[in-house]
């Protein structure tokens, strides 16, 4: 009890003391809150951004013969249902039209009968021109392709059961967005990542049911969709659909949009909130009807996604923490003095060792707890000032608490460690001191097991081991998800663990030799300039500390702006590859070649035309890619990494030389066993759909490509294609902006007018939604940058005082002996110049490495990785601008406790 | 002219909850150049705080310091620094050496901080340091010296400068008696040769008798001196 009255008298009487070993425990449990809060504010948007996108949050599948207005009455008095809209789908067998004479067929596909009001609801099956007419169709853009028919034209549709009805095209209707409530709802179908229909029809839900289900007897199935090709000609079942079980021919379903200000903004929640509301509806329906869960299917991905994403922050978060605890170790230095003092007045008391441990352990808990849970409270505001709005009302407060609660109860555990360790060394000292012990200094334990050279050994043996193996895996249903290893983060971490120790190592041989630069520094200095270099080779252990600190808290802010950059870049490369460019303009159907150069103009630096057209290889359908190499480079940035075994240049530079080259996938490559050289040949739908063989030869492989699908693609020559095919129609237009990319959309929809879809970057990287990828970093770069700063500005400031208290008898008999104010300032200058420039100059250089093994991270989260980091230049020089002037206050700082240093008192101290 | 004209000083230090302590109290005293002054007392007496108002390293509350005709109130503190740096030599009781410098480059550090030229602060160490018996010793480092060596290191860096006035706080009362007694003879020899004035605090009556004038001081006060000024307890 005694003890514990000694420790709270400790902290509370000696306020210099306590503040300065609170200072690093503040800063760390700061830290630690804002990133708790970023990783649930950027867990929520991905949420939102995931649900906003999709346009039907659950579809009620009614069994044959369930009433529809009953189960209407039942889900929409749900609490959590916003909205529910009817829709009825029928599949066909085949779609047949006989425009001018010449009969055409395509493969299975949909009628979808809807309401004016889900069309509004839910923004899906919007006409691109004509409507969707009483007693007519309006079909989707493929079927109108596959057909070759236009409004006003008759289609045939062949249904399930073998009667067959004739409807007239009334219009155009993009089904863009649609592949949730088109596709296969049984759970075999989804899991093998079958492919929604694209030949799609679309009619007034009255028509359906009097046009087309009167048609088809109860309890038929469909036509398997993998096994007709789409002209109608039978192929052997391949592609991605591997399952034989059909559908059931007719699905009447219900539609549900939920409120979704209700959903937790942490995915997990969601997930679970979203099973509990199935759950409670499918109950009350009593078998009649099921409900597949869309929300929560879009949310599985992203749920593992973010927890990597937490990890990330955390870990780019990691070395500041840390150093913010090392200021724990400057703090002690620091306030030696005081410490010193109060060992002497307790032995004086009759305390032992043991009673000294206690008392002074006692304060170094008290303090950090206390310390924590003022910075926790800062982190939580900084946290709410900066991502309040993303985590929305409740959610942020609750969110808040939480983080504050972790990073408390976390940091009091470190910062305890943290300061107690250089305390038991510093009272072991005060003790043997007391004893008159000379001990000969031994080096650290790191240093005789040679731990820095084994980390960075280490990081490199990682960094061979498995750094090229990193990469995104794409799941069962077709999406790109993050796939982050714990190996990940091992190079980076033991390069950056090797490096401090390493660095530690060589400026405690350097520093005592600072007394060199006395010479030179008292040219630039005067004798204040002098006495600094002299200063910092007697103080060496402490300068070096400060230096690494200084030094690691640049790298880690360098390291951070760096892997931001690349992050940025990679973002937009990411949204660049889905696009295939800035802007991409896509006609309502397929157009000539000729109609792409009328989109050139102000605004737009270049344009190029684009094939994307189904082929089968063997039997296996692909996307093959018609492109104008010399063109598509001047419009979409290729990366080297895009190709294995060649360059971007070298390449489309084989693509330019032979008009028959083709590009493969290595998937392609290793099935078919092929080299390039080989001559390929591969079936090509002409103008009239129907297909056609031609000749290519390989003249590489493609592993990614702007606008591909992640699985199998072709890449040729577009004349080529045309010319073999007779169809010199094209699928859309790329683009590249001139100057703003949001003016040169709007000038490109301007002049390509009301037939044409343009999109563009902005657009395309919002939709990124389903990986941490489109999480925007900008928060937690900048929390990052600032503390980066901080921790800088408090090491220097730290040491300078540190110098002070240790010093104070020789500061003192400086001014007694004619130190002049500005000298003492230009030694304190001197110091600082040392240990800033040397921190400077070595976090520059090990934040540019590790922000380089940061590629490896950025490598499991984007496909393709990047190639080399982007040096966010001003931004560095920004921050380093930032470091010298927290630097200049630091001097400042220390120059007012010169200016007040009881001279005569401090020469009288023994 | 008087070295040091001091008039009717006064010096309380105030701390936080507690009661002012008056140090020094309404303190007159002249040195004349080449005196030899002593100021006795017991310890708590103010006689170090005198010393550092001579010195400039203080300033009075009330009353006025003059140090070779320079009123230390109306000097900057660079300016009181400079004169520290050329007129008025220091020593202390703790010897007041840095660590990170040798003993030369300690000696020669009043001459470094006046911008003198490297040669002749070099010139000048080495002759203040054969002056108190330690020539060829420059390059030890502090710790290498013994305690009478570390304050004939003090004595040299108050000397080198050629100092007008030379203030000296217990100069000896971190040393034996042996040691103590051949330092003081040392200092007293220097100052004579030099014609500098000496102000030595001591609480040692056998340093003081050699003084030409002595000054008693207690509470904060001068109660006494030797020979008596007029008007002043015997």
């Amino acid at each position: 009890m005694i003890l514990a009255r000694h420790a709270l008298r400790l902290v509370v009487r000696e306020p210099r003391r306590s503040l300065a070993a609170l200072v690093g425990t503040v800063i760390a449990a700061a830290q630690i809150t804002s990133v708790l809060l970023f990783g649930s504010a950027s867990g929520a948007t991905v949420t939102r951004r995931a649900l906003a996108d999709l346009p039907v949050d659950a579809q009620v599948i009614l069994s044959v013969g369930a009433n529809v207005e009953a189960t209407k009455t039942i889900v929409g008095g749900d609490p959590a249902v916003r909205n529910v809209v009817p829709f009825d789908l029928a599949h066909f067998d085949t779609a047949a039209s006989d425009r001018a004479g010449t009969a055409t067929q395509t493969s299975t596909g949909v009628i979808v009968g809807v309401d004016a009001a889900y069309v509004s609801a839910t923004g899906l099956f919007q006409a691109s021109s004509g409507t969707i007419a009483k007693g007519q169709v309006a079909i989707s853009r493929d079927l109108a392709s596959n057909l070759g028919v236009v409004a006003g034209d008759s289609i045939t549709f062949s249904l399930p059961g073998g009667k067959s009805v004739k409807l007239k095209v009334s219009g155009i209707v993009s089904i863009a967005g649609a592949d949730l409530v088109l596709g296969p709802i049984d759970a075999a179908h989804r899991a093998a990542g079958a492919n929604p229909p694209t030949n799609v029809a679309v009619m007034q839900r009255a028509d359906l049911e009097s046009l087309v289900l009167s048609l088809i007897p109860a309890g038929v199935v469909a036509a398997d969709p993998g096994t007709t090709s789409p002209g109608g000609a039978p192929v052997p079942s391949a592609g991605p659909v591997t399952v034989s079980a059909a559908e059931v021919a007719v699905r009447r379903e219900l539609h549900l949009q939920l409120a979704v200000a209700q959903i937790p903004g942490d995915p997990a929640a969601a997930q679970l909130w979203l099973d509990t509301v199935r759950r409670r509806m499918e109950i009350q329906g009593a078998g009649t009807f099921q409900v597949v869960d869309d929300a929560q299917a879009a949310l599985e991905p992203i749920a593992s996604d973010l927890a990597w994403g937490q990890i990330l922050f955390i870990f780019l978060a990691l070395p500041g923490i840390i150093l913010a605890l090392v200021l724990s170790r400057l703090a002690a230095d620091a306030t030696a003095d005081t410490t010193r003092r109060h060992v002497a007045l307790l032995r004086a008391r009759g305390a032992g060792p043991r009673d000294l441990r206690l008392v002074f352990g006692g304060a170094t808990v008290l303090t950090a707890l206390v310390g924590s849970a003022i910075g926790a409270l800062i982190g939580a505001l900084i946290g709410l000032v900066l991502f309040g709005g993303l985590l929305g009302g409740g959610d942020a407060v609750a969110a808040a608490i939480r983080a504050a609660l972790i990073a408390t109860g976390l940091t009091t555990i470190l910062a305890s460690f943290a300061a107690i360790l250089p305390l038991r060394g510093q009272l072991r000292e005060e003790i043997a001191a007391g004893r008159q012990q000379i001990q000969r200094a031994r080096q650290p334990l790191w240093q005789r097991l040679y731990l820095d050279v084994v980390a960075l050994i280490g990081a490199v043996a990682v960094d061979l081991l498995v750094g090229g193996q990193i990469r995104p895996v794409i799941n069962t249903e077709g999406v790109t998800t993050v796939s982050l290893a714990l190996t990940s983060f091992v190079a980076p971490l033991l390069f950056w663990i090797g490096g401090t120790l390493l660095l530690l190592r060589i400026l405690g041989r350097l520093t005592p030799r600072t007394g060199r630069l006395a010479a030179g520094l008292g040219r630039l200095l005067g004798p204040g300039g002098q006495l600094a270099g002299r200063s910092i080779a007697a103080r060496s252990s402490a300068a070096s500390r400060a230096i690494v600190v200084l030094g690691l808290a640049i790298s880690f802010a360098t390291s951070v702006l760096i892997f931001n950059a690349t992050y940025l870049a990679q973002q937009r490369v990411d949204a660049e590859l889905t696009l295939g460019a800035d802007l991409k303009a896509v006609p309502n159907a397929p157009t000539d070649a000729s109609a792409i150069s009328a989109l050139a103009g102000p605004g737009i630096a270049s344009v190029t035309p684009f094939v994307d057209r189904v082929v089968y290889v063997g039997p296996e359908a692909q996307d093959l890619l018609g492109i104008d190499p010399a063109g598509l480079t001047s419009v979409s940035p290729l990366a080297d990494s895009f190709f294995q075994g060649s360059t971007a240049t070298a390449a489309m530079d084989a693509l330019k030389s032979r008009p028959d080259a083709i590009l493969v996938s290595a998937e392609t490559a290793k099935d078919y066993s092929i080299v390039p050289g080989d001559r390929i040949r591969i079936r090509v739908p002409d103008a009239a759909g129907v297909l056609k063989t031609v000749d290519f030869h390989m003249a590489g492989i493609a592993l990614e490509f702007p606008t591909a699908p992640k699985d199998a693609f072709l890449v040729a020559n577009l004349a080529y294609v045309a010319a073999q095919t007779g169809d010199s129609r094209v699928s859309f237009a790329l683009a590249r902006a001139g100057t703003d990319i949001g003016d040169a959309a709007r000038r490109l929809a301007a002049r390509a007018g009301p037939g044409w879809q343009v999109s563009d970057l902005s657009t395309t990287t919002a939709r990124l939604a389903n990986s941490i990828t489109s999480v925007d970093l900008q928060g937690v770069v900048l929390i990052d940058l600032a503390f980066g700063v901080l921790i800088a500005a408090v090491g220097t400031a730290l040491f300078l005082l540190a110098g002070l208290a240790e010093r104070r008898r020789e500061l003192a008999t400086l001014v007694a002996v004619g130190g002049e104010p500005g000298q003492l300032r230009a030694s304190l200058v001197g110091e600082t110049l040392i240990v800033g420039v040397s921190g400077l100059a070595i976090g520059l250089l090990t934040g540019a490495l590790v922000g380089l093994a940061f590629l490896q991270i950025l490598a499991g989260i984007f496909d393709p990785p990047a190639n080399l980091p982007v040096l966010p230049i001003a931004a560095i020089v920004a921050t380093a601008g930032c470091v010298a002037a927290a630097l200049v206050l630091a001097v400042a700082l220390a120059d007012r406790g010169i200016s007040r240093l009881d001279v005569v008192g401090a020469l009288r101290e023994r | 002219m008087s070295a040091i004209t001091c008039r009717d000083v006064t010096r309380r230090y105030e701390e936080r909850g507690k009661a002012p302590v008056l140090a020094v109290a309404d303190v007159s005293l002249d040195v004349e150049p080449g005196e030899f002054v002593a100021i006795e007392g017991p310890s708590g007496s103010g006689k170090t705080t005198l010393l550092g108002l001579l010195a400039g390293l203080e300033a009075p509350d009330s009353g006025t310091v003059t140090v070779l005709g320079h009123d230390l109130a109306r000097l900057s503190r660079t300016e009181r620094a400079r004169l520290r740096q050329s007129r008025v030599g220091t020593v202390f009781q703790t010897f007041g050496l840095i660590a990170s410098l040798n003993a030369a480059e300690n000696v020669g550090l009043p001459l470094l901080l006046a911008g003198r030229p490297a040669a002749e602060i070099e010139r000048r160490s080495a002759e203040a340091l054969d002056e108190v018996g330690l020539g060829g010793r420059g390059s030890a480092r502090i710790d290498e010296l013994s305690g009478g060596e570390r304050q004939r290191v003090g004595v040299a860096r108050a000397l080198a400068i050629d100092p007008a006035i030379l203030l000296a706080d217990e100069p000896t009362g971190s040393l034996d008696e042996g040691t103590g007694k051949q330092v003081l003879e040392l200092l007293i020899d220097a100052v004579k040769r030099r014609g500098t004035s000496l102000v030595l605090v001591t609480h040692d009556p056998i340093s003081a008798a050699r003084a030409d004038r002595r000054y008693a001081m207690r509470d904060g006060r001068i109660v006494g001196s030797t020979p008596a000024l007029p008007g002043s307890p015997a």
